[in-house]
């Protein structure tokens, strides 16, 4: 037997706060408070009779709704390819973050209701990360500007518009054209001709998170400002440096899916890639490594450096002097080193420091173990940051000094997101301010006019996200909104000759021409939605570290607490804030949704006395945050504080909810230096306000007690015996008459937790498929979300491998009582483990916990224990094994949910649709544009679960039957299956013994969850490998 | 959702008003009878028999008074009852016999019945989709470019047919269509609403099922009005899944000719000596199969 886990969900569960074990009513119910002494009764039974019969017949005459008058409008004259209640599937581009992301959009009638990644672009994959899914409502946003708007008149139209715009123009001797990175060709072209039309102007890239780093170093050491062509799928041992790739850190869902590539091991193929991540704050990248090093924010320069001084040590490549030696506990770095040299050529370093220096030395590392031109490229590189720091600076000076005197921002808000937003502002009064925003933003605020862009589902364009790659945009609705393409609006203001109509006529043209001009095929590009291939020059490496080896030598890594700013994988850099799915998804880390808050280790909090939900005000970089509540997270290194970005926002909304006035601005604590824009390093100070505050977390919420839900081994165990952990499969004595599930189609799911990394994506896109309401924080607070799918995350303290009797912590072992070759038992054994840690004040064991992921669903018991409790039949078996719901059955009475071990079922407490007390998209006609009209709206009072998607298992049925032919395998997919870029969720027909499904149902790896329990379920989980080996002992930070 | 079928609450108020009257008038009757009775009691001549002892009493006074009773309230059930039902029903969405006025006067008569016009011809997506869909426009013009039935009203189109011609912008006199024109589509009142809860597909009725339109729409190529001729209700659909059968049929040689998609479940079911008959029997009576 291998090592052994202890699995937990919460610090508050070890610390037995919240949750008590057993005694879940810790006070006796208060039925004297409620119905009083019995001699106080004065209604008998004939009050009794005479009080129900009234409510009966009120009841019945209050249920008498009007019989409104239905209409069916068809079309005047109907487009060929539209068929009233069938989908269309259309190839377009992902614009959250403007780099040309392949999707397809589901249109029903003209309306498009679902994104999911385009399966045949190496971009995507067929994934779509969280924000992608959930930026669908971006489009059906009540915020969007409907109008152009002229010095505050909400109503111009375009002619007045133009002609306004033209005169302040011309009149102008130093206009600025600020837009985002700017990856469309179209675009380009555009901002080219403002600039030859008008003299003095000048084009400034702005982005809010900034790869600058990346890209300087780049030309540099190669000559190509560029961000490399990773190839993660290529790589055999991974280094990440605080690099988020599977979450936010530049092109997540392409990464995560070829991550996940090297990642699954098979009886005939039993290899898996090596990750180590060395990290300051627990992402989500570093819950998935098979090592995890956790290192202070302040060291993340001198830890590359040392790695570098290590591989060239052993590949006789110059050292770089002057920096001090550091190495990881237990001589780990040396250990990575090796590995990496052992792996030269199929090995990959990455850092997710944007400080140019650091990057130099991920170059050279990467230079020295031979790794350009098979596990990453400069060929084919990513365009997708162009943003230059020096520029910008340069631009607000300007702005400041007066030398500009016109600014044209073209869909960015740097007045939120630039670290001197708020200077910006200040001088941006002086100007005069254009805008071509979509909401009434932060920046846009500042504007006298706006010239609304359209939504990107509403234009054309085309997209170079990678070097030779290009990717086309095209409408999937008519406008929503009076709005103008703003590459059209800048064309005409250029003086061009236009012709603009309601259908963007002129951008699509453009794209036309600008396919077949670089060689595309128009119909195929467009149908395909990308044309190209990626590739490109790769210079050869022609670097220095002198710079680099100054800079790091110089820096100060005091003993103080330092600051590390990350994007959260829901709101991501904050650009599309108000959006409830990016916000109501708990964190894939934290389980918290909705806040905003300061992460520091379990360490600094127990020494500096502070506890979980204490506010706090935090310093750092001349900016203060005045309340903010504390987190505390296992995993985080000592000194070191965490903060998201990407809240605060400012910009009017009209909906009043959760989402209004949500955290603080940290972008002020952005560090500005020649070297790029640093998130991380800076000196912060924490000082404790206030306490009590209440996160919604949900990590705590429908627990399974201990029972024996996950398991995990190591990569040598399961070479060795590829049914590790699954060795015993319980005598089951069943109760249940059996059922012949062997005829017609018998729904199966398979989820593998070694391609699961979390990410969260399939609980926005669940949501958006089944119509599932937002509810807000205050219900998640009492356990009322409504996910139909949760990713639950557990921490584990390792076990010791041989005598399963310790656990260990830090430096040393703690004996503890566990019962011998258990894999998981009782969350309160775990319990007294911070016993022995408060002895010696070290908390060593939370410094290092290792992480797993496992999405929950509704299992589909074939003996399903909710079917039995049901008094009314609402819910029942189907001869296709599903589990069904019937709401209009449903009286409430919520016995399913208490029987079902799974915790999957979730009740309606209020109507969540046209309520003002929930004003999410549900409340407003716009945004239930975005309903899914093959899922019913489900109304107070009822239960709710997943259904497996049945919708798309009928409409999938029927097509069958329809075309007189047999159902394929992966014609039915539901909405999580078809989310995950890791391919880490199968659905399909276990019937079909040549389907995906029947072959994972096969596997050794499988198991199902709680089968000693005998519920028979219809998903398996695959058993979680882990690439570790025993004699690297992860040793915590001293 | 602008019109009702009537105004709810005012009907409700009118209802227990007259109730409220009713009991009134009945209380007061009663009063009027007691002290008629008191007063015949005390001063049995002074009293001539009224209107009611006259004619009424005379010829009802050997009737069994339980027997009356037990009519008269039988009828009152029957009455009220009988309404009660048909006004609860058409309000829980159950609208048999439904036949709204429509903006255009269209005959399925004329159409489906005299010209023999196949019902796919306009309805289109019966066979490919959820909604057998109401014809757009365009489908109208194909025929009614040229058909103005000038013969019928004195050399000028039908009256009817200038509400099309005008929703889509359309010259009778010149037969062209002007590009500028605000087009309008026409709002034509539902007939056959089901609630929202039940999922209800056209192509698998009638491509893959293949239900004659008529089974579930009655004689629609007889009626000038179009009503609605099916309840709609649960029960009707479950009645015929439990009777229709699905096609799994075989040739005389016992090669297997149904549609493809039940071809291997008909199979195994043959080998257990099973097979099936009804739609039923394939889970047609389960409840996510309309319900989700």
């Amino acid at each position: 037997m291998g090592n052994s886990n202890k699995y937990w969900r919460g610090v508050e569960e070890l610390e037995s706060k919240t949750i008590s074990n057993g005694n879940e009513f810790s006070d006796a119910l208060p039925m004297d408070e409620i119905f009083g002494d019995a001699e106080e009764l004065t209604a008998n039974r004939r009050d009794f009779l005479k009080f129900f019969g009234f409510s009966v017949s009120a009841v019945a005459l209050a249920a008498c709704n009007k019989a409104p008058i239905k209409y069916a409008i068809p079309y005047i004259e109907k487009p060929e390819t539209v068929t009233p209640g069938m989908p269309l599937y259309y190839a377009t581009n992902c614009g959250v973050y403007n780099e040309g992301f392949p999707i397809l959009a589901k249109v029903r009638e003209g309306r498009p209701i679902k994104l999911d990644g385009n399966p045949n672009s190496f971009l995507s994959q067929g994934g779509l990360c969280a924000s992608g899914q959930g930026s669908i409502l971006s489009l059906y946003d009540t915020n969007r500007l409907s109008n152009p708007v002229v010095d505050g008149k909400e109503n111009a139209n375009w002619a007045e518009v133009d002609k306004k715009v033209m005169g302040v123009l011309k009149a102008s001797s130093g206009l600025r054209i600020v837009t985002r990175t700017v990856t469309s060709p179209i675009m380009k072209a555009s901002i080219d001709a403002m600039l030859s039309a008008y003299p003095g102007s000048s084009h400034v890239v702005y982005d809010p998170i900034s790869y600058s780093g990346i890209t300087k170093a780049n030309e540099a050491d190669f000559g190509k400002k560029i961000i490399p062509n990773y190839m993660f799928d290529k790589a055999e041992v991974i280094v990440s440096f605080g690099a988020d790739f599977l979450g936010t850190w530049i092109s997540p869902v392409r990464f995560s899916a070829d991550y996940t590539k090297g990642r699954v091991p098979s009886p005939e193929n039993p290899k898996m890639s090596k990750h180590y991540q060395i990290e300051s704050l627990m992402s989500v990248t570093g819950t998935n490594a098979d090592y995890r090093f956790p290192i202070p924010v302040s060291k993340h320069g001198l830890y590359l450096a040392n790695l570098y001084n290590k591989v060239a040590a052993q590949l006789g490549g110059s050292a770089i002097s002057g920096v001090a030696s550091q190495e990881l506990p237990g001589n780990n770095l040396e250990v990575i080193a090796k590995d990496l040299v052992n792996a030269r050529g199929k090995s990959l370093v990455i850092s997710g420091s944007n400080n140019m220096h650091d990057q130099q030395i991920v170059n050279a590392i990467n230079n020295l173990l031979g790794n350009y031109g098979s596990t990453l490229n400069l060929a084919g590189g990513m365009n997708s940051s162009q943003f230059d720091e020096q520029a910008f600076d340069a631009f607000v000076a300007d702005v400041k000094g007066g030398r500009a005197d016109a600014v044209l921002f073209v869909n960015c808000n740097p007045v939120y997101s630039y670290h001197r937003g708020v200077a910006l502002a200040e001088s941006l009064k002086k100007v005069k301010v254009i805008s071509t925003n979509i909401v009434a933003d932060e920046t846009s605020a500042l504007a006298q006019i706006i010239a609304p862009d359209n939504h990107w589902l509403e234009s054309w364009d085309v997209q170079q996200p990678a070097e030779g790659y290009y990717t086309i945009s095209q409408p999937v609705i008519s406008k929503v909104f009076n709005t103008r393409a703003a590459s059209e609006t800048l064309r005409i203001w250029s003086g061009a000759d236009v012709k603009t109509a309601d259908n963007d006529q002129a951008s699509h043209n453009w794209v036309i021409e600008f396919i077949n001009a670089n060689g595309g095929n128009a119909d195929k590009s467009i149908h395909d939605g990308f044309f190209g291939s990626a590739t490109g020059s790769s210079p050869s490496y022609s670097g220095s570290l002198d710079n680099a080896a100054s800079d790091i030598a110089g820096r100060k890594s005091g003993n103080g607490m330092s600051l590390a700013l990350y994007q959260k994988v829901g709101p991501r850099d904050g650009s599309w804030a108000l959006n409830p799915w990016a916000h109501e998804m708990p964190d894939p880390v934290t389980k918290v949704a909705y806040d905003n808050y300061v992460t520091v280790s379990m360490h600094d909090a127990k020494i500096n006395g502070w506890e979980q939900g204490d506010w706090m005000k935090v310093t750092a970089n001349g900016h203060t945050i005045e309340k903010l509540p504390l987190l505390v997270q296992p995993g985080q290194a000592r000194n070191s504080v965490g903060l998201a970005i990407g809240y605060g926002r400012e910009a009017a909304t009209s909906q009043k909810n959760d989402l209004t006035d949500l955290g603080q601005n940290a972008y002020p604590m952005v560090s500005a230096t020649s070297n790029g824009t640093e998130y991380q390093g800076m000196s912060v100070t924490l000082e404790k306000v206030g306490s009590g505050y209440v996160f919604a977390q949900t990590q705590t919420h429908h627990m399974i007690e201990g029972r024996d839900f996950m398991r995990e081994a190591t990569l040598d165990e399961y070479k060795e015996h590829n049914n590790v952990r699954n060795e015993h499969k319980p005598h089951i004595v069943s109760l249940w008459e059996e059922y012949d599930y062997t005829k017609g189609h018998h729904w199966g799911m398979a989820v593998d937790m070694n391609a699961c990394t979390g990410c969260g994506s399939c609980i926005v896109s669940c949501s958006i498929e089944n119509n599932v309401p937002v509810v807000g924080r205050n219900e998640i607070r009492r356990r009322r979300e409504m996910h139909w799918i949760r990713v639950d995350r557990y921490y584990a303290f390792e076990v010791d491998a041989d005598t399963h009797t310790k656990v260990r912590i830090g430096p040393s072992y703690v004996d503890q009582d566990f019962q011998k070759g258990e894999f998981v038992t009782k969350e309160n054994e775990i319990a007294g483990l911070d016993k022995a840690s408060d002895e010696d004040k070290d908390y060593g064991h939370y410094d290092n916990v290792k992480v797993v992921h496992q999405p929950v669903m509704c299992q589909h018991c074939d003996h399903a224990p909710c079917e039995t409790v049901c008094p009314v039949l609402a819910t029942t078996h189907s001869s296709e094994g599903l589990n069904q719901m019937t709401y209009n059955r449903c009286i409430g009475t919520k016995y399913c949910g208490n029987n079902c071990p799974y915790k999957v079922r979730r009740f309606n407490w209020f109507r969540y649709n046209l309520n003002p007390k929930y004003d999410y998209h549900f409340n407003n006609e716009l945004g239930r544009m975005v309903l899914n009209p093959d899922v019913t709206v489900r109304s107070r009072g009822v239960m709710e679960k997943c259904s497996f998607c049945v919708q798309n298992i009928q409409m999938a049925k029927l097509q069958a039957k329809r075309e007189n032919r047999k159902l394929k395998d992966g014609e039915a997919q539901t909405a999580c299956a078809k989310a995950c870029p890791n391919n880490a969720i199968v659905f399909g027909d276990q019937n079909d013994p040549n389907s995906e499904i029947a072959k994972l149902f096969k596997n050794e790896r499988a198991y199902k969850m709680l089968e000693e329990i005998d519920t028979a379920p219809s998903v398996v989980y695959l058993t979680k490998i882990r690439n570790r080996k025993e004699e690297v002992k992860e040793v915590h930070q001293s | 959702m602008s019109g009702t079928f009537y105004n709810n609450s005012t009907f409700v108020a009118i209802v227990i008003l007259v109730l409220v009257l009713l009991l009134i008038a009945g209380l007061l009757v009663g009063v009027m009878r007691m002290v008629r009775g008191m007063i015949q009691e005390k001063y049995p001549e002074e009293v001539k028999p009224g209107w009611y002892e006259r004619v009424v009493k005379s010829k009802t006074k050997d009737w069994n008074p339980t027997i009356v009773t037990l009519v008269v309230i039988a009828i009152m059930v029957l009455v009220l009852g009988g309404w009660g039902y048909n006004y609860g029903m058409t309000e829980v969405g159950v609208q048999q016999d439904y036949s709204p006025d429509q903006p255009i006067a269209y005959s399925h008569e004329l159409h489906a019945g005299k010209m023999g016009i196949d019902c796919q011809y306009c309805h289109t997506t019966a066979s490919l989709s959820r909604h057998a869909s109401i014809p757009s426009l365009n489908t109208c013009m194909n025929c009614h470019k040229g058909a103005q039935l000038r013969d019928k009203y004195n050399g000028q189109p039908s009256p009817e047919l200038m509400k099309i011609y005008k929703a889509v912008g359309f010259d009778p006199e010149t037969s062209t269509y002007d590009p500028n024109a605000k087009k309008t589509p026409i709002k034509w009142v539902r007939i056959h609403n089901l609630p929202d809860l039940a999922y209800f597909n056209h192509s698998q009725h009638v491509a893959v099922g293949k239900v004659e339109c008529q089974v579930c729409h009655g004689p629609i190529q007889e009626m000038e009005k179009v009503y609605q001729f099916s309840t709609l209700q649960m029960g009707w659909c479950i009645n015929c899944h439990r009777q229709r059968g699905i096609d799994v049929n075989e040739d005389d040689n016992g090669k297997y000719i149904g549609n493809k998609y039940y071809e291997q479940v008909h199979e195994e079911m043959k080998k257990k000596g099973e097979h099936y008959v009804t739609v039923a029997q394939n889970g047609g009576l389960e409840c996510a199969k309309c319900h989700y």
